[in-house]
């Protein structure tokens, strides 16, 4: 149970000076900004201490002197100082703010940009929440370290700093008491900053864990119902809600105790500035003001220290979510373009494979010795159990990956040597669950190429055979697909991608067909674009339908990374092993679809 | 449940969060009393400051005579210490009560409601959405807490301290106290309506930073399909714009900010100094003390400044408000009854079903199910077989009473279906479905699911062989103790379904409901699934949605559904004679296989000549 909850929370017990630098460095571009806002704050905070300093003065050169003339003259500062303040205030909101909002912007766009050219094993590893994470919750983090974190200490400190200035112009003796009690009280809030910290980490994970607990019964509330299985998952949830309560209890009454606390604390130092004041002022040596002004500062001394405590308490989590950040911009695209990679080279050729390797683990090996020549205009089917091997070939194909031994050739020349784009740009790919960006379904499509007018958009929808189901449909080409394309059914999704790989006129084609099944009029169309699509250009299909397979020139049956039989579908056929076997189960499975409606339940 | 939250409903959303305290409300009001004497502590400080000014400082008397002026000294000292304790203390003791009544508050909540949920009747499910229930399960549950925790707290902090040192201003001088808070209505009038302002620009800003987190995650979702086409610069572009549009956002509400806290500076500061001003003219004129000057200077300040935050609370206060009419609507649903029924059986029931006359519908004058009449004898297999719609699934979905007929009889094992109390009922079934719903947690834990007692782990094994799925649990990663889900293994739909299996074994009904496989699982798989499933069946009154004729064949009944009512009912053996809907299913079956044949023939055919050329 702990161990999960701390997981994402391992961070460097001390703190790491050089990633506090680069923190720092966040800011370089932006130095006016800084000086501006710690300037302003720092003028605020000086001025704080001095009205009370004003206010003294008023007490004892206005009020107790009885002098009229002097009170108005000090508080004519006074009133434009408030003004003054004012100013400031505006200023170092503004500045820090603004600040801290540019600061996160940058880094969103820098960690953006920076994982569009890592490569796709990054992906792979890693999985897309913790990304987000980064890319969302560290950089507000750091930012806010950068710039409110840095704001709120040096008010802290300044506040401390005139407060004790003005103490020690107005008796030093006294000021020497309340400066030893500083220390104490910036030492116990920090302690206990540091653990309301943590208390309030870990309910936060108890909380996300109950929403986890609240979506996983409702979305499953049949399964729960149908086993009788309420009182059990009810126990099961009040356990997780006893602990969140326990913990944000917990957090709760410490952050109820911890400013009373440093109250407390500071009272003992109004007492001794009465016991001792009381004495002095016998001797003139301290005036009544002089008393109220200390008075003033303790009481408000307390703030400065919450904030001091804050902050510090937070540096520690800040630097780990910079070095979780850092480690994202620092990790390296592991496929990169070459020196002098040649970017314009014709795609449309022969294709070969090598003795390709491949593994996406050191100990797994994937493909081994692979070979295969490929002509121009040839279209492949590759078929074969999952995990034998076809999606790493085509992954190879697309250069999302490169082998790890021996070499691919396009048109005569080894693909490393050519830039990715160069290879990428010409290939259309359609993929098994088909990915599509919210926004209408016409940008959907004109991603395959973007300078593409809408009467393009339209023919490569014709050609898909995506035309006429997207002109049935209330906006039809200005339809919202929703987030990740979910308002619109698989069929559709692949029509839609089949449209857009059709816009970008590719060389090569590569398809993985979809295993779940589509209705019947949307698989025909799907079938008819995929012939347009195929025409001319070289191929490769990760093949599930029968209609695609008979249409290939050649069959690759894969496993275990090895082309274990390969041939036209008759020669196959005839061959009654491994691709026999698959194709009868094939058969009858969609020879039962297409019959009876009555068996798709 | 000790507590029913559903007894608290109100149309008047304010008593009903006060009757939502039940059981708090004591310790709710000792919070807030605690609040009070910690502001009378603090109005204490600046009087005992009064005092201290007038009677001893500046008191001659008291001045000339040393061992005096020390006792005095010391007894003051000691008071300040002791009121900062009592308002420290009082504080505490203040924020722990109201923590510990709106923490109370959101566990019992949390607890109900979930529990509530998990009650509703399947209908309920049917047209409820599940994000929207997750959400107000969670995030307006915490929005309720909050208004216990801070708001309605915070409210009652800044009237007591309005009121308790207005009172004591006004003692020390009538028009003096007036003059203070001259400003305060103007300043909660700014805040209030600068908070509306600010929470709409909030809103707008956290909209943008959903839209901004939407672009990141379909871009790294569709890291293949960027790639593919090569359209980083134009995921770039497209990352900017929105990245751009929300500092842009976050600026506006900066602007905001910064302009609002200043100009209420301007505001409270020249309210203060007016007062600071006037107070010293009457001190100088002789009508207050400079005791009182000081008490004064002393109150004012949280008199004024924390009416600043009173429009941010306001207005904190109103989500509050509509959080517990979202919580509240979940609540005031109706629960399924699970336990009354007339028929208490100790032990498991045989069953014999039979179905009379039954109908049902969803919605009133939409029947799903007409006059359906059939008797199915104890241990015999039901198929029942139709097209989409027909309903096959409504039928199935009466007999664990998910739903409930609308007319006609169901009984088991003589009685009627109705008078079996649910939970007993459903204890009774199993349910496999095609693509059954698997919990994110160990393999181990879902095949146990339900059982409703200790399981052994060879009984676990043993059903994990007997449902065919031994073998693959064994090649996962961390055998039975592999979690299901994001950060686990996935396993495909014919796995799936055979875990349910094994959990169907494991809870050993007596009577099963199935759902045919039809997914596209390879011809081993398929009959390794069909044998699992001829296990469980043994012995058991068992309906089964078939798909095809195969796996009804041996059926000792078989209902062919359309349109709601019965089409065909009877034996393969009888059916097949007759002419009807599942002759002609035999007759495609049978003409599926002679069209394999003639296709491997042609293949064959035009191989050999391929080759003779």
């Amino acid at each position: 149970m702990m161990d999960e909850i701390i997981e994402e929370e391992e961070y460097t017990s001390q703190i790491n000076s050089r990633t506090l630098l680069r923190i720092l460095e966040l800011t370089k571009p932006y130095r006016l900004w800084v000086a501006g806002f710690l300037l302003t704050i720092m003028l605020v905070s000086g001025l704080d201490s001095f009205f009370t300093y004003l206010s003294k003065r008023i007490i004892d050169e206005g009020i107790v002197a009885k002098d009229p003339n002097t009170l108005f003259r000090i508080s004519l500062i006074y009133g434009s100082l408030i003004i003054l303040q004012a100013l400031f205030v505006f200023g170092f909101i503004y500045l820090a703010g603004v600040l801290g909002e540019r600061i996160r912007y940058d880094l969103r766009k820098r960690m953006f940009n920076h994982l569009q050219d890592l490569s796709l094993s990054y992906f792979n590893q890693t999985p897309v929440g913790w990304i987000m994470s980064r890319v969302t919750s560290d950089s507000e983090r750091v930012s806010e370290l950068v710039t409110w974190g840095l704001l709120d200490s040096t008010w802290g400190l300044m506040n401390i700093l005139t407060a004790s200035t003005f103490m020690i112009l107005i008796n030093w003796r006294l000021a020497l008491i309340v400066m030893a009690i500083i220390p104490i009280l910036i030492f116990v809030a920090i302690q206990f900053r540091k653990k309301i910290l943590v208390e309030f980490r870990l309910s936060r994970k108890f909380n996300s864990k109950i929403t986890a607990a609240f979506n996983e019964n409702i979305t499953g509330v049949r399964v729960v119902k149908a086993l009788s299985h309420e009182e059990e998952s009810m126990n099961e949830f009040a356990k997780l809600t006893s602990q969140m309560y326990s913990s944000s209890y917990r957090a709760a009454w410490l952050s109820a105790l911890f400013l009373p606390a440093v109250q407390m604390i500071s009272a003992l130092a109004i007492g001794s500035i009465v016991l001792y004041g009381g004495l002095q002022a016998r001797y003139g040596m301290i005036t009544i003001g002089g008393i109220q002004a200390f008075v003033a500062y303790i009481t408000f001394m307390m703030w400065p220290i919450q904030d001091l405590a804050r902050v510090y308490a937070e540096l520690q989590h800040a630097i780990a979510s910079a070095e979780r950040m850092f480690s994202l911009l620092d990790t390296n695209p592991e496929v990169l373009d070459r020196p002098d990679s040649i970017s314009d080279w014709k795609i449309r050729g022969d294709i070969e494979f090598n003795n390709v390797n491949f593994a996406y683990e050191d100990d797994v090996p994937v493909l081994s010795e692979f070979t295969l020549k490929v002509s121009a205009g040839e279209m492949i089917a590759l078929v074969g159990p999952t995990g034998g091997g076809k999606s790493t070939i085509v992954n190879l194909m697309c250069r999302f990956f490169e082998p790890r031994s021996g070499v691919i050739t396009i048109n005569g020349i080894d693909y490393t040597k050519l830039t990715q784009e160069a290879i990428q740009s010409r290939i259309g790919v359609v993929l098994q669950t088909p990915h599509l960006f919210s926004g209408t379904i016409k940008d959907n499509i004109r991603y395959g190429r973007l300078e593409a007018s809408n009467d393009d958009v339209e023919q490569a929808s014709v050609l898909a055979g995506a035309h006429e189901f997207i002109s049935s449909l209330e906006n039809g080409y200005d339809e919202q697909v929703g987030e990740s394309g979910n308002m619109l059914s698989t069929g559709q999704k692949q029509l839609i991608s089949l449209a857009r790989a059709v816009l970008s006129q590719p060389d090569i084609f590569i398809m993985d067909e979809a295993t779940s099944s589509v209705d019947t009029l949307t698989e025909s169309r799907i079938q008819k674009g995929m012939e347009n699509l195929m025409k001319g250009r070289t191929s490769f299909v990760i093949a599930h339908r029968l209609s695609t397979i008979r249409k290939a020139n050649r069959i690759l049956y894969i496993e275990g990374g090895k082309i274990v039989e390969t041939g036209t579908h008759s020669e196959l056929l005839n061959k009654r092993n491994k691709y026999y076997r698959l194709y009868t189960q094939q058969f009858r499975h969609e020879l039962e679809l297409e019959y009876g409606p009555i068996y798709t339940g | 449940m000790e507590f029913d939250v559903k007894s608290t409903i109100s149309k008047n959303r304010l008593l009903g969060l006060w009757r939502l305290l039940s059981g708090y409300k004591s310790i709710y009001s000792a919070a807030v009393i605690s609040l009070g004497i910690a502001a009378l502590s603090k109005t204490g400080t600046y009087m005992l400051l009064r005092y201290f000014t007038d009677q001893v400082l500046l008191d001659p008397s008291t001045r000339s005579q040393n061992s005096n002026l020390i006792n005095q000294l010391f007894i003051i000292a000691l008071g300040f210490v002791a009121l900062a304790i009592m308002e420290g203390g009082f504080t505490y003791t203040s924020g722990r009560l109201a923590a510990r009544t709106a923490e109370g508050i959101a566990l019992r909540l949390r607890n109900y409601v979930f529990d509530h949920i998990q009650r509703l009747t399947f209908s309920y499910h049917d047209k409820t959405q599940t994000g929207e229930l997750i959400q107000r399960s969670t995030s307006d549950i915490d929005a309720l807490r909050r208004f216990y925790a801070d708001q309605a707290i915070g409210v009652g902090r800044i009237g007591l301290l309005f009121i308790i040192n207005l009172i004591a201003l006004l003692n020390l001088n009538t028009r003096l106290g007036l003059i203070s808070i001259l400003v305060v209505p103007f300043i909660i009038l700014t805040s209030i309506s600068f908070f509306r302002k600010v929470t709409k620009a909030y809103e707008a800003y956290q909209e943008q930073d959903a839209v901004v987190s939407t672009t990141l995650q379909e871009n790294l979702t569709g890291v293949r399909v960027v790639k593919a086409f090569a359209r980083q610069e134009y995921e770039r572009e497209k990352f900017e714009k929105d990245n751009w549009e929300k500092f842009l956002r976050g600026r506006r509400l900066l602007m905001m900010h910064s302009t609002f806290w200043p100009l209420s500076d301007i505001l409270c500061g020249a309210q203060m100094l007016g007062g600071f001003i006037f107070a010293a003219m009457m001190v100088i004129n002789q009508t207050i003390s400079v005791g009182t000057y000081l008490a004064y200077a002393g109150l004012v300040v949280w008199l004024i400044w924390p009416m600043r935050n009173l429009g941010r609370l306001i207005v904190q206060t109103s989500t509050g408000l509509v959080s517990y009419d979202r919580v509240m609507e979940i609540v005031k649903e109706e629960r399924e009854d699970l336990i009354t029924g007339n028929s208490i059986l100790s032990g498991p029931v045989r069953g014999e079903f039979i179905f009379d006359k039954v109908c049902f519908e969803y919605e009133r004058g939409v029947p799903v199910l007409e006059n359906i009449t059939f008797h199915c004898p104890s241990g015999a297999v039901v198929a029942i077989m139709g097209l989409t719609g027909s309903g096959k699934s409504s039928l199935i979905n009466l007999i664990p009473r998910f739903y409930e007929y609308t007319s006609g009889k169901i009984f088991l094992d003589g009685i009627e279906l109705k008078n079996y109390p649910r939970a007993f009922l459903r204890r009774q079934i199993g349910i496999v479905e095609q693509e059954p719903f698997l919990f994110s947690r160990s393999l181990r834990e879902n095949i146990i699911y339900g059982a409703g007692r200790q399981v052994t782990e060879e009984e676990i094994i043993s059903a994990a062989k007997a449902a065919a799925i031994h073998e693959t649990i064994l090649n996962l990663p961390n055998n039975y103790q592999a979690r299901i889900g994001e950060k686990g293994v996935t396993l495909s739909g014919g796995q799936k379904q055979r875990i349910a299996i094994a959990r169907a074994l494991i809870k050993d009904p007596r009577i099963l409901i199935l759902d045919d496989a039809t997914s596209s699982v390879d011809t081993q798989t398929e009959s390794d699934i069909q044998a699992a499933l001829n296990i469980l069946m043994q012995g058991r009154t068992s309906f089964v949605i078939a798909h095809r004729v195969q796996s009804v064949m041996n059926a000792d009944l078989i209902i062919v559904l359309d349109k709601g009512r019965i089409e065909q009912i009877g034996k393969h053996n009888d059916l097949i004679q007759q002419p009807g809907v599942y002759r002609s299913i035999y007759d495609i079956q049978t003409l599926i296989e002679i069209e394999l044949e003639k296709e491997i023939a042609s293949a064959e055919l035009m191989h050999k000549s391929i080759e003779t050329e």
